[in-house]
Order: C-alpha cells, then structure tokens, then sequence
C-alpha cells in the first residue's frame, strides 16, 4: 500500500471512531426521551417511541421543570448580562490605560479562576445563610458573577488588545472621556467578543452544579442541573423517561449554541485557555 | 507603552476595575480565608463552634477515608490525563486535514463539550444500568465478556466507568486547544519535510509533536487542576460508591459541609485548594502570561 493509501485508512477509522465516540451517548440521550419504556434495550421490552416525556416534564406542575427552567434562565441572563459589563469595563481599562499593577491584572484575575469551588463553597454557605439568601436568586447570581468574571475578562482582554488605539485617540482629540470612549467606539467594536464572552458565561451559569447543589433547597431558586441530578418520579422509580427529556431540553439550546458559533466558541475558548 | 496619558487616567482605571475587583474579593478571596480560617475550629452546625487549631488536620491524617479519597482522586487524574490528551492530539489531527466535512465533524467533536456535566453524568449513569443500560448491550451484542458488567457495583468496574465519562466529557476540550496548536504550524514546514521524502508519521514526530509540546504542557495542567477538583461527575453517576472507593477529594469535602460539620469539610477543602494552587503556579509559569499586555 502506498503512504497516501495508508494515510487515506488510518484517517477513515479515525473518523469513525470519533463520530461514534462523540455522538452515542448524545443519540442515547435523544432516544430514550422519546421512548415510552426505557428498558428497551432489555429482551423482554420492545421500543415504541413517544412524545409523553415530554408533555409530562413541560406540563406536570409537580415535575418542578418548568421551574428549574425559568430559574436557570434568569439566573444564567442576570449573570452575562452583569459580567458582561464588568468584564469589558476591566478589560478596557487594563488594555488601554497605564496604571500601576497593569500588568499584574490578568495574571491575578487568571489565578483567582483556578481556586477550588470547594475551598469555597462552605464559607459561602455560612456568609450567605447569615444573609438570609439561601435559596434565593442573589444566593446564586452573587457568586456565579465572581465565578466567570475571569473567563469573560480574558476573552475581551485579548479581544480589545487587537483594536488599534488610533481609534480612542481620534475621539479624544475631538474632548471625549474615557467613559464616553469606551461605551461609544470601543464596545460597539467588541460586541462579537462581548457577545460570545456572555455567551460562555451563560453557558457557565447554566450548568453549575455545587453552589447551586450547597445554596439552594427548593424549586423557589434551583437551578436545572440540580433539578436534573435529584429528579424523582412521581410514583418513586427513576424516571429515566422524564430525566433524558429534560436533559434533552436543557441540552438543546446549548449544544444549537455552540455550533451556531462554532468558529467562534473555538476561537474564544482557546483565547481563554492559552495566553491572549 | 505608547499608551495615552491623560489626566486623572489612573484614577479612571481603578474606578473600571473597582466592580470586578469586588466581586472577586467578596466571593472567591474572602471565602477562601474564611474556609481556612474554619478550618482551625471543630465547627459543627447547631453547636458552639471550638478553636481546635490543628486538630483537624491532625485528623485527616489518621483517617483512612480521607487517604482513600486521595489515592482514588490522584488515580483519576494519572489514568484520565493521558487518555484525554492521546484521543485528543487524535482528533486534532483528524480535524486539521482538509476534508470536505469539516465543519460537521468539529461540530460533533463539540457536542459532548456543550452538553451540561451533570445531563452527561446522568446519561452515563443510564449507559451503566445494569439490566437495560447501552454498555451491557453493546457487550452482548458484540459477544465480548461473560454476561452483564455490574458496573458501578464493584470498585475496580466504577473507576473504569467514571475514567471512560470523565474522558468524553473534557477530550473536546483538549481537542479544541490541541487544534488550536495545530493551526499555528505553517504549511512550508511540512511540504519542505516531504520534499525531503519523509513519511506522515514521521513528520508527526519530527515536526507537529516538538512544535506542539507547550501547548501539549499547557492543556495538560490545565485538564489537571480541573480534574483534581472534580465533584459534579462523580456525585451523580456513583456518588463515591461502592463503599467510598470512587469518593473524590472535593465530593469527601462536600459529604462534611452537607452534614454540617464545617471545621473538617473546610480542613479537606484547604487540601484541594492546596494541591489546585500548586498545579496554577505551574501553570502560569509553563502558560508565560505575563506578556499579555506588554
């Protein structure tokens, strides 16, 4: 066989193997939430599809779904919405203005991201129940802020590092302050970068698990992946109909996202991961 | 620096600063001191909370499930790493060929990335099920082994399942910044090597693997600290069973805060944050971001 041939195989294979790999436990996902008994796969149960999941997990109020859902999505827009801002803000300030510790910023904000959410979590438990936030909204929105601020940080950091400054400096000549240089020149060239920064980080939001799992208790504030991790049945077995079709639904959005912006998402996470 | 310098510039900087330095500091820096500073008390929730100094982690020390914890954690990260970063370098390089497809097949590799942990956790742990799940069925289908797999019934059988749903989560990630790599190696490099007569997988050691190696060091510790950390996972496909021997570090931790014993959950949680810390240091060493803004 010649090398082109050999190359040719090899990479056939490989191709297999990583759509197999990637896409069955997806598919499985996918399959059982439209199958009316999940042990299908056992000799004694044949598969007949249906869409009943569904309607019972988006219509049975006692489900809680719909709930975990709402919550999740307030939550997850609160907290781009906020972090979105704070980051850009910083991250104007640290790429245009000379100030002392400039350089130390990105490196700190970098280290502050790498913390245990363990070494945390308990303390956060005692200063919000001494608050009096366990279970609310704030409970969550406070630290998941404080969480993926560094992420959104660094995105926009290199996002703006790359936007010449002749552009800040034509609108000074004309007397504006660095406030009004920001929000009128600056952040409407960023906005792909702001976009997708706000979008990981509502991605982030979205599927955070131990502060949600340690600081709420009820429907009133949890969030879907606690929602999804404790789901009961109403008559006491796991409900693997209902727990796939939720997961189904709450995986949806977020899998359409990321391949919406692909390129994007490819680009800003490798931005994030690797140095600007 | 050429950056412009105006009047009351600094005090401008500091101002935009101000809200994420906040944040930070209220809710990562203050509870960090917070959880070592519990740490030094027996503090257990509805009794007087006691200066114990030391004493719990005098106590970790002698406890045998603490160590558990710790050998299965350290485990995890030595067995996950290398098959993430192989399969990784793997896709990477399938994805870095010009095929017709492409942007399909990133697509796919993205999916398990953009799938939330604990909806993958809970589909591993439906792939499990003893009498219905896929993995048992695809044994069967394919005559491999002797009957069902009780998979998450024996220690040895729940590492390898936790091992093989840790490692499709995180290899898009690795994937991602491997091809990032990739992508920085110029063309000429490798037409020159073939004018040179070379064969592929001898341009992959002499040339890709050399030129990739920091990025290779830099996915890796940053794949290690995220795994020596790891709870979600864990909590929902064997919640540290059987018998505690999958209990990460983190989860062993959280068993404490949960019950309310906060001074020996925060003493466990002072030893991730440790080891996580150690790891960073190496990391923003290996990563050179000091460059950042220069």
């Amino acid at each position: 066989m010649s090398e082109r041939s050999v190359k040719r195989l090899l990479l056939a294979l490989g191709i297999i193997f990583m759509l197999v790999f990637c896409l069955t436990p997806f598919i499985y996902m996918i399959v059982v939430s439209v199958s009316e008994n999940p042990s299908f796969l056992s000799d004694s149960v044949d598969f007949a599809a249906t869409f009943s999941n569904y309607r019972d997990v988006l219509t049975v109020k006692s489900l809680r779904f719909l709930d975990y859902l709402r919550n999740s999505i307030i939550i997850g827009g609160i907290v781009a919405l906020v972090t979105g801002a704070i980051a850009a803000l910083s991250a104007y300030a640290v790429s245009r203005i000379e100030f002392k510790g400039r350089v130390w910023v990105p490196l700190a904000v970098l280290a502050f991201s790498m913390f245990p959410q363990i070494s945390v979590v308990g303390y956060l438990y005692k200063i919000m129940r001494a608050a009096g936030l366990i279970n609310t909204y704030p409970a969550l929105i406070l630290p998941y802020i404080a969480w993926t601020v560094p992420l959104a940080f660094w995105i926009l950091l290199s996002y703006m590092m790359q936007i010449p400054r002749d552009f800040d400096d034509a609108a000074f000549v004309d007397g504006a302050g660095r406030f009004a240089v920001f929000r009128r020149i600056i952040v409407p060239i960023a906005i792909p970068g702001i976009v997708s920064a706000m979008l990981l980080v509502f991605i982030a939001a979205f599927n955070e698990f131990l502060f949600a799992l340690m600081l709420t208790s009820d429907h009133g504030a949890r969030t879907i992946p606690i929602g999804i991790a404790l789901f009961e049945g109403l008559h006491g077995e796991v409900p693997w109909g209902y727990i796939m079709a939720a997961s189904a639904i709450a995986t949806l959005p977020l899998v359409l996202m990321s391949l919406y912006f692909q390129k994007f998402v490819i680009q800003d996470v490798t931005r994030g991961a690797l140095k600007g | 620096m050429g950056l412009g310098s105006r009047s009351g510039d600094r005090r401008t900087a500091y101002l935009f600063i101000l809200p994420l330095a906040a944040f930070i500091l209220v809710f990562i820096v203050i509870p960090v001191i917070g959880t070592f500073w519990t740490s030094l008390f027996r503090e257990v929730t509805y009794l007087e909370s006691v200066f114990n100094f030391l004493g719990n982690y005098r106590r970790l020390f002698s406890d045998a499930n603490f160590w558990q914890s710790m050998k299965f954690t350290l485990l995890f990260v030595a067995v996950c790493l290398p098959i993430e970063l192989f399969l990784g370098l793997v896709f990477a390089l399938i994805l870095n060929e010009k095929l017709p497809a492409r942007g399909v097949l990133r697509a796919a590799v993205l999916v398990p990335w953009a799938i939330p942990t604990i909806v993958a956790a809970r589909t591993w742990e439906l792939i499990y099920n003893y009498s219905y799940g896929l993995a048992n069925y695809v044994l069967a289908a394919l005559h491999i082994g002797s009957g069902p797999v009780n998979w998450l019934g024996t220690p040895l059988s729940a590492f390898g399942a936790l091992v093989i749903a840790d490692v499709w989560k995180t290899t898009p990630f690795v994937t991602i910044i491997l091809l990032a790599g990739l992508q920085t190696i110029p063309e000429q490099i490798y037409e020159q090597a073939r004018v040179d007569g070379t064969v592929f997988y001898q341009r992959f050691f002499k040339i890709t693997l050399p030129i990739l190696r920091p990025v290779i060091a830099v996915a890796l510790i940053f794949r290690s600290i995220d795994t020596i950390r790891i709870l979600d996972l864990i909590y929902v496909v064997t919640d540290g069973g059987p018998g505690g021997s999958t209990t990460s570090l983190s989860l062993y931790g959280y068993k404490f805060f949960n019950e309310g014993d906060f001074g020996y959950g925060s003493a466990i949680a002072v030893v991730v944050f440790v080891m996580a810390a150690l790891l960073s240091v190496i990391y923003l060493r290996v990563g050179g971001f000091k460059g950042v803004v220069e």
